[in-house]
């Protein structure tokens, strides 16, 4: 047939081809959701394939056609699945969901999975064959430098000594040393605790600031867990007493006593 | 638990009963305790150490974890629905369905967060998901990675969709389509989260 194809059969026989392979390749869009199976005529497509049958004189040509075929048939189950989605109760309209995902808050998101969540119950143990996996895992990671290029974070900051001025800055350490500053409370406790040998412990923690008597109350924390100072309940109220001879150790029976300082109860002076 | 299985009579007055007990503590120790990648059993494993009465077993043992707000569920192995096990389609199950443990009712935003999950990560699951279902099985990543950049952040929206995949909550193929994952297909009731979101007001 091919010896014997006249001009205008030649002319067919390409664009047949054209249109054979322009119609699988908008069916493997169709297969990965890129189109809607319904943006495909079957019954045009069909025809086209009839209508080129004749010309086909080789292996390769009935090849296409054949898997245009095969082609054909995915994207006619995929608008089969397509009609009964459409009428189940799973059914909504992805643009109306898009809207909805950007009007829900995260938090409203996260409830309504919760609703329909019911996760597995197991117990989980580190096995061999876990830990071979994290050994993949870890093995196949892309280096830090690699994922900062996929994020496009642009060029990373290169490491800086930080000095003290800097870490004073970011509020990560006090110029005053640490040591210091316990001192320096244990002297303020001693003298306001005077002959009465205590002082009432919201009065001496409160500060300038909420942020100064926290301050002062982790500092006091301190002092008595050291053995620095006592404190005792009377009645209501919490007393602090400073100890003339520390020991510099936790005394014997010392239990752990956490303290809420609420804003409410904290007033600046 | 013991208690509770052992229950209706002593060890020497009813043998059947103490031998049924074992029976039922060794399927959930083969339920819960995970043995490979995947937690639960396969319906092969669960007839071969418990015996030609499994199914009974299974049955037995789920209306046991019902008090406690558990059920044992029956995981098809491809393109086939999540089935409950008290719905009494037991029967004529083949051998490479698995069987799992999940809770019977659902978790408030607080015990989510005590397990270990946050409300924002749950929120981009919703997202992932429904987007996936509203595809009808199939979405393509960047279109999902979009969707989840509006509302969670693009640096994020990366990090999650890795885990949802290594989680099993979503599948990732080689042309770089999401579908819904095993753990969707077990855990999450598809026509709930869609008829939640549906009811939703935005």
């Amino acid at each position: 047939m091919a010896q014997s194809a006249t001009k205008p059969e030649r002319v067919r026989l390409t664009a047949g081809r054209k249109e054979l392979r322009e119609l699988v390749q908008t069916c493997e869009a169709i297969r990965d959701r890129k189109f809607n199976p319904f943006f495909l005529d079957i019954g045009l497509a069909v025809e086209t394939l009839r209508k080129y049958f004749p010309f086909w004189d080789n292996l390769d040509d009935n090849c296409l056609d054949a898997e245009t075929i095969n082609r054909l048939a995915e994207v006619l189950g995929l608008q089969k699945s397509q009609l009964r989605y459409l009428s189940s109760a799973l059914y909504t309209n992805p643009e109306m969901l898009e809207k909805k995902f950007r009007a829900l808050s995260i938090r409203r998101l996260g409830e309504i999975f919760l609703g329909s969540w019911h996760p597995i119950v197991e117990r989980e143990q580190l096995t061999v064959d876990g830990i071979q996996e994290g050994l993949r895992y870890w093995g196949q990671m892309l280096s830090y430098e690699e994922r900062r290029k996929r994020l496009a974070l642009g060029r990373p900051v290169q490491p800086a000594v930080a000095d003290l001025d800097l870490l004073a800055k970011s509020g990560i350490l006090t110029r005053e040393e640490f040591a210091k500053n316990l001192e320096k409370l244990w002297e303020e406790l001693r003298t306001r605790a005077g002959e009465r040998r205590s002082v009432d412990y919201w009065s001496f923690i409160r500060g300038g600031s909420y942020q100064d008597t926290v301050r002062r109350a982790y500092y006091v924390s301190f002092l008595l867990t050291y053995g620095f100072a006592r404190m005792l309940r009377e009645g209501k109220s919490l007393k602090l007493s400073s100890i003339d001879t520390p020991t510099g150790r936790t005394g014997a029976g010392a239990v752990s006593y956490p303290i809420a300082i609420l804003r409410k109860n904290v007033n600046p002076t | 638990m013991k208690t509770v299985m052992a229950g209706q009579a002593t060890e020497e007055s009813k043998p059947e009963t103490r031998f049924y007990s074992d029976k039922l503590k060794h399927a959930i120790h083969l339920l819960l305790f995970r043995r490979g990648k995947m937690p639960g059993a396969k319906e092969w494993e669960l007839k071969a150490r418990l015996g030609k009465n499994y199914k009974e077993i299974i049955k037995q043992l789920d209306t046991l974890l019902g008090e406690f707000d558990l059920e044992v569920k029956r995981v098809e192995p491809e393109r086939s629905p999540t089935r409950q096990v008290s719905e009494g389609t037991i029967a004529g199950a083949e051998d490479d369905a698995r069987y799992l443990v999940t809770l019977k009712g659902t978790l408030t935003p607080k015990e989510a967060r005590l397990s270990g999950w946050r409300i924002d990560n749950l929120a981009a699951l919703t997202i992932a998901i429904a987007y996936v279902v509203t595809k009808q099985g199939k979405a393509p990543r960047e279109e999902v990675e979009k969707l989840l950049a509006d509302k969670v952040g693009r640096w994020k929206t990366l990090t999650l969709l890795d885990t949802f995949v290594r989680n099993g909550y979503l599948k990732e193929d080689e042309a770089g389509s999401f579908t819904l994952g095993w753990r969707t297909k077990s855990e999450v009731n598809l026509r709930d989260l869609m008829t939640l979101l549906s009811e939703t007001g935005g």
